[in-house]
């Protein structure tokens, strides 16, 4: 009876495992089957998707489009949000709750409500159609993510050093730059691969505020579920999956600079 | 660059991992704060000033008096509710082999629930299209199990709607679970045992009460997340068990009815707030409660 227990608790783990882990896993081998319709599994194996997708002009502008949003607002974000979070982590003031609250705030509203009123908004500003538009919204989503991260790494630095170095006759800025700086590093890079993962992954906001031009690759890939099925698609995704993949390997290791 | 005796005491306040004056701070979160308020909050607050044309309440009396409006509403409750339900019910038994099941399980479990988190949300509704679509994996399988004879539509059923969320959802539930689980001291499930009571009972009466802020939170969290979803439903469901969000899209992508569609967003936002207002409830409960515990 125990054992019979025991068993059916792990089938279920296992399976709950199986469940997350299934969609994930199937994307890369179907980007390489021979058919023309998505199969798993696949039949044969082929690059030719691949190549498509590469050779392929408005697959390669969405590249550079996701490419170039998707780093401004990492870098935006990065700066904009560091700044705060050392802030927040170092001082008690009035309001405290409420600006932390308006900081982390983007994480928990709907994004579709935030695509509509960006878009009522930003059309009003020209700022529709623009890589400058999505910068700015992707920005604003990205912002959390790195005030969690940085709050994180500036908790674990010893609150000693600076008067420290400052009591060693370092002045504030060299302080800042050879002492505070280097030990919440790792925060700070991890909140900009998220930031930038936000973006790079980011369809709802791009559909209301991207127009041709300025599509970016999420935008293609819905576009292409919505209308047909084919390989090409999972050959995007799988490069996407190995991208995300590279990122969160990039932000564990600066974790692990750390420690 | 003197020594800084003639510069006066150090000039930060004891937590600052920085060497800059207290005035500082203001500078460093005023460009935060300002964007925000720029980019984050004029926008939310402009889609509420278009949702009332001169102080009417017109489109609020019309979402809550026309049937189309309210269907969606309450099918967004209902789906919701019904993935939060079963997200929390796969979710729990995850946890408590990560939370109990020592370091490798502990180790693998997290690897699993991770990776599917860090794929986007996009490519994981395309994945569960290719694995639910009638030539698809999970019929293949259905059929060579002998359980179905031809196979079933998956796609474009509330069914694949259900299963794509529940799957998105099961990492943010798991988390607050395990926060809890790991927490409680299983020997008070063994006393209760050499006590004379049997696995059953000893997991109603003391293992499951204990666990319970971690269900709590995890249901919130899940049920408020679930309420927004709109990529998953536009791609797996049909129109016709249409959620809010796809809702106040065709309001700006197709109906132009701005004002409307604003409506439905600040109602969606209202739910959205009220339902995470009751998750900081529940997490202030549970600290509470843990800071009880620590003081006897």
């Amino acid at each position: 009876m125990d054992r019979l227990r025991r068993a059916l608790f792990w089938l279920i783990v296992g399976l709950t495992a199986l469940f997350l882990l299934l969609p994930t896993l199937i994307i890369v081998p179907m980007s390489f089957t021979t058919t023309t319709t998505l199969e798993f599994p696949p039949v044969g194996f082929t690059l030719d998707w691949y190549g498509k997708v590469i050779g392929a002009a408005d697959w390669q502008s969405a590249l550079i489009n996701s490419l170039v949003v998707a780093i401004a607002a990492a870098a935006l974000a990065t700066v904009v949000g560091t700044a705060a979070a050392l802030a927040l982590h170092a001082h008690r003031f009035r309001g405290k709750t409420v600006v932390m609250g308006l900081l982390l705030s983007p994480m928990v509203t709907p994004v579709i409500v935030l695509a509509v009123g960006m878009y009522m908004v930003f059309s009003g500003w020209g700022l529709v159609a623009t890589r400058l538009g999505l910068v700015l919204a992707h920005t604003v989503l990205a912002i959390p993510f790195v005030v969690v991260s940085v709050l994180a790494s500036a908790g674990m630095v010893n609150p000693s050093l600076v008067p420290a170095s400052l009591g060693l006759g370092a002045s504030r800025w060299f302080t800042f730059k050879r002492v505070t700086l280097p030990l919440i590093m790792p925060g700070v890079l991890s909140g900009a691969v998220f930031a930038f993962i936000t973006s790079w992954d980011e369809v709802v906001i791009a559909l209301f505020l991207a127009d041709v031009q300025t599509r970016t690759v999420p935008i293609m890939i819905w576009n292409q579920v919505r209308t047909n099925l084919d390989p090409a698609t999972a050959a995007v995704a799988a490069i996407l999956i190995l991208l995300s993949a590279l990122g969160v390997l990039l932000s564990y290791k600066f974790r692990d600079v750390r420690s | 660059m003197n020594v800084s005796a003639q510069d006066g005491a150090v000039p930060v306040s004891a937590r600052a991992p920085w060497p800059f004056r207290v005035p500082t701070a203001f500078w460093l979160i005023a460009p935060a704060v300002l964007f925000l308020a720029l980019f984050f909050v004029f926008p939310l607050l402009r889609l509420v000033a278009i949702s009332l044309p001169g102080g009417s309440v017109e489109y609020y009396e019309q979402i809550f008096t026309t049937p189309v409006f309210l269907r969606v509403i309450g099918e967004t409750f209902r789906v919701s509710l019904i993935v939060t339900a079963v997200t929390v019910a796969v979710a729990y038994p995850y946890a408590y082999a990560m939370a109990h099941g020592g370091r490798t399980v502990l180790l693998l479990l997290t690897v699993a629930l991770l990776i599917p988190f860090w794929v986007s949300l996009l490519l994981r509704s395309f994945s569960w299209i290719v694995l639910l679509q009638n030539s698809g994996l999970i019929n293949d399988v259905l059929i060579a199990m002998g359980l179905i004879e031809k196979p079933i539509r998956l796609i474009r059923t509330p069914f694949g709607v259900m299963i794509g969320m529940v799957h998105i959802l099961l990492p943010y539930a798991v988390l607050p679970l395990y926060t809890v689980m790991k927490k409680i001291d299983l020997r008070l499930v063994e006393a209760s045992s050499i006590c004379g009571a049997s696995w059953l009972k000893g997991f109603i009466r003391i293992y499951f009460p204990l666990s319970l802020p971690g269900v709590a939170a995890s249901a919130i969290l899940a049920f408020t997340l679930a309420l927004g979803f709109y990529i998953t439903p536009a791609l797996l469901g049909s129109p016709r068990d249409m959620m809010i969000a796809q809702m106040i899209a065709g309001q700006f992508n197709e109906q132009l009815n701005f004002g409307l569609g604003a409506a439905l967003a600040v109602v969606l936002m209202v739910l959205t707030a009220i339902a995470f207002g009751l998750f900081g409830a529940a997490r202030a409960v549970l600290q509470s409660r843990g800071r009880s515990k620590d003081g006897v």
